[in-house]
């Protein structure tokens, strides 16, 4: 096991810095930040003479290598757009990001669970059909498309809930959080069912194909035949069962609507990281892109890693040589 | 008995405060803009969507005031021009910093010393040109500059002056995120990304300003902002897009507010020898053959005015009897055959599509149109953070752009964009095209050292119409419309400004 451990961190290093090296090289085909950075009345020699002040004339490979340095030593550089640290940037913004994906997450897993059971159990009932087609539709239609309609709808025509931010929020320590006030939950609906609807229906489906397959199974058969109660078969020797794959992809989710809330964050002028990144490419503030990107790597990574290892523990038949 | 009738006086004497203090109630507006602030800082962004709100925080030595934007007093009561390169200022007093610090000399002196450090000062330009600053006593300063820089006053508004002391003594992140200035309104609270609060200043020198609280909401998303304005959120939108101006119109309880923008559109085309379009025949062949009010109508939906030169009426050098060519693409064609291009020739056109309102449908339609004339097109737009290097590069024969200059000076515009390119003396840094005349070159710098304003801008002006009739450096395309909307029957009075700043002490409801 921990050799399994040992390997499976050697491997998140590497590909930190593949992606990190990878970043640097879009970069220099992103356009030069300089131009902003010496003001629009600079001329040649002031921009050269910003570039020098900021390291950017220096080859690639020592810019490279004079970030890998800085960021072992917890340093990711300053933002050029706004010249503060970039790590402190993203940082801040991380509260609101964590809370719409987690709401999210946890809606759709209820959702997609209860929905999937419901649809097993009797898979040509017209409404199950219904909510099958739906899951379809949730899982095609892009998620600016769905943001832009709930805003319609629910803001412009029915004027019931807010269409952009945050509302009002409650400061505990560094973490600002909107879930504490009613204005700040009016607040998250939208984005959260905007963000929830595709792994919604990723999870529903996942359930609903698990379900299917165990309710045929002997001892299911069984456990009818014992007389048990349909709750005690579904719910606790059917879905038991399915449980592991849905929770696997649910935890596997939650890394990817951390690091991808970027369209759902932009439609409802969400402050969390995602609205950061995009303004951040648009500007070239490349150290915040690139810190970003270092940041939803580790996240992701060390998800799969808890979750490998986690397999190991839950599941004894699992072998890692 | 005595007890009941104190606490009843006492009763009586708290309703009636409670009283007057309701009308003079905080009045509170609430504002959605097109673009978030990128730092508190206000040397560390030159473009006028973070000046716009610097300048309720800080105030300049001058600012512009009223419809046309003219130079008037802030910091400074008054100045003086003795001589080309010297600039006297007479400073205000009683002023002070939303921290108390009282401002003076020394502060203007801090202020211009910090614009050449491009740590914090995107001014770098500004900076260099200053020879040295002088504190005569603690009202008065002198600044010197290494050549004449005629707009140097007309550049004032936008240089805010900073608190030596708390400048300094603060850490440099800390700078970058609380402004202490002498504005109008301090900073309550920034939170990135959602929201910024500031309250009036009661000490301001103007007085305080009208309206107590404003809560500044950026929502890039033209959609989400117009949501917000429609629910009720938003008091004030800017940036209505073209697309969106007729919902908002039918909207009966909107108001569409719009005024001409400074800004110009047009087509910058370089004249390298031996190009076809090096021909001043085929220059205007290329100028008559686009139909722009048809791109007016069309592609702007009626919000645009169409240009025939660069700088917009306010600007000196602004020459009114500049007129358009007219459309005319069976001309257009004579000429062109004139020239020895009967079968037309290939151009590459450039441009953002992230610019400027309908940037890359005006550059298509250009396309379209001079195809008509013979002339073959090719397009390529892209994202401005690509383009722009583009064109401080010099490597472009023909693109779309547009200008204004927050100085409301031609010279400058000039020296930026018509000027041969010239790297020693930072000349024609955004001449993407590489355009050379030496005639236009030679009667340009001969404005910088004129000090008569009058004459220098007769000057500009004859530059200017050299320039657009018979050279023929540009083909003008439109000046763009600013939006805004508002909530009717609010009391909201606001009149836009010409260079797009929400400056808050200028409106009240």
């Amino acid at each position: 096991m921990a050799t399994y451990i040992a390997r499976r961190l050697i491997q998140g290093v590497i590909v930190l810095l593949a992606v990190s090296m990878i970043c640097f090289l879009i970069f220099r085909y992103m356009g030069d930040p300089v131009l902003t950075m010496a003001g629009r009345y600079a001329t040649q020699q002031e921009i050269e003479e910003v570039r020098r002040a900021f390291g950017l004339d220096a080859p690639t490979h020592v810019q490279y290598a004079r970030f890998i340095w800085n960021a072992l030593h917890g340093n990711f550089g300053k933002s050029y757009v706004s010249r503060v640290p970039a790590l402190g940037l993203i940082l801040e913004r991380f509260p609101a990001t964590f809370e719409l994906a987690a709401t999210a997450t946890l809606l759709s897993f209820a959702l997609g669970l209860g929905l999937g059971v419901m649809v097993s159990l009797k898979p040509y009932a017209w409404q199950n059909r219904l909510v099958m087609a739906g899951s379809l539709g949730g899982i095609s239609t892009p998620t600016f498309l769905t943001g832009i309609l709930l805003i319609m709808i629910f803001s412009v025509y029915l004027g019931i809930l807010p269409p952009y931010g945050r509302g009002e929020t409650v400061t505990i320590g560094f973490w600002r959080s909107g879930l504490l006030t009613l204005d700040g939950i009016r607040h998250l609906i939208l984005p959260a069912v905007t963000l929830a609807m595709f792994q919604l229906a990723v999870l529903l489906r996942l359930t609903r194909a698990g379900m299917r397959e165990v309710l045929t199974e002997d001892y299911i058969k069984t456990a009818w035949s014992k007389g048990l109660s349909s709750r005690k078969v579904i719910f606790k020797h059917a879905l038991r069962n399915v449980m592991i794959p849905v929770v696997t992809v649910a935890g596997l989710q939650f890394g990817e609507v951390i690091a991808y809330s970027i369209v759902t964050e932009t439609i409802f002028q969400w402050p969390g990281m995602g609205n950061l990144i995009l303004t951040s490419i648009f500007e070239t503030d490349q150290p915040v892109v690139v810190t970003y990107i270092m940041l939803a790597a580790v996240i992701i990574i060390s998800i799969n890693i808890v979750v490998d290892i986690l397999y190991a523990l839950l599941n004894p038949k699992i072998r890692y040589d | 008995m005595k007890s009941t009738r104190m606490t009843l006086a006492l009763a009586i004497c708290l309703a009636l405060v409670l009283a007057a203090g309701a009308p003079a109630m905080a009045s509170k507006i609430v504002v959605a803009v097109d673009t978030p602030p990128r730092m508190m800082n206000p040397h560390g962004d030159d473009s006028d969507a973070g000046l716009s709100f610097m300048a309720n925080f800080f105030d300049g030595l001058l600012q512009r005031k009223g419809a046309n934007g003219e130079l008037a007093p802030a910091l400074a009561e008054r100045w003086e021009h003795p001589d080309l390169l010297t600039w006297k200022f007479y400073l205000r007093k009683g002023v002070t910093f939303h921290n108390g610090n009282p401002f003076n000399a020394a502060d203007v002196k801090f202020t211009f010393e910090r614009l050449s450090n491009p740590e914090v000062s995107e001014f770098i330009n500004t900076g260099k040109t200053i020879e040295s600053v002088e504190v005569v006593d603690d009202y008065t300063v002198v600044i010197k500059t290494k050549q004449p820089i005629p707009w140097f006053a007309n550049n004032m508004h936008q240089i805010f002056i900073m608190d030596k002391e708390s400048t300094e003594s603060r850490d440099p992140g800390d700078v970058m995120v609380k402004p202490i200035g002498t504005g109008a309104y301090k900073l309550v609270e920034w939170v990135k990304g959602s929201y910024i609060k500031m309250e009036g200043n009661a000490d301001y020198w103007e007085g305080a300003p009208p309206i107590q609280n404003v809560e500044v909401r950026p929502i890039k998303e033209s959609s989400t902002r117009f949501a917000a304005l429609v629910s009720g959120q938003a008091d004030i939108v800017t940036g209505v897009p073209v697309e969106l101006f007729e919902p908002v119109k039918k909207n009966p309880k909107l108001e569409v507010v719009s005024r001409p923008a400074r800004r110009s559109i047009f087509l910058a085309l370089g004249n390298k020898k031996g190009s076809p379009q090096a021909d001043i025949r085929v220059r205007k062949a290329m100028y008559m053959a686009i139909n722009e009010d048809e791109i007016i109508e069309k592609i702007m939906r009626g919000h645009a005015a169409p240009a025939a030169q660069v700088p917009d009426p306010p600007t000196i050098g602004y020459n009114g009897t500049i007129q358009r060519l007219p459309y005319d693409p069976e001309g257009a064609k004579k000429l062109l055959a004139e020239a020895g291009y009967a079968d037309g020739f290939s151009i590459k056109l450039s441009g953002p599509n992230d610019r400027y309102v309908q940037d890359a449908k005006i550059a298509e339609a250009v396309a379209k149109y001079l195809a008509k004339v013979g002339i073959k097109v090719e397009l390529d737009v892209k994202p401005k953070s690509i383009f722009f290097p583009e064109v401080t590069d010099g490597i472009l024969d023909f693109y779309l752009i547009g200008w204004f200059d927050g100085t409301f000076d031609m010279g400058r515009t000039y020296f930026k964009i018509a000027h041969s390119r010239d790297k020693d003396q930072g000349y024609g840094g955004l001449n993407g095209a590489a355009y050379s005349d030496a005639g236009l070159d030679k009667l340009l710098e001969s404005t910088a050292d004129i000090v008569d304003p009058a004459e220098r801008g007769k000057t500009l002006q004859k530059l200017n119409k050299m320039a657009m009739e018979d050279l023929i450096v540009w083909i003008p395309l439109h000046y763009q419309e600013d939006l805004y909307a508002i909530q009717k029957g609010q009391g909201i009075q606001f009149s836009p400004r010409p260079d797009r700043w929400m400056v808050y002490k200028e409106i009240s409801r």
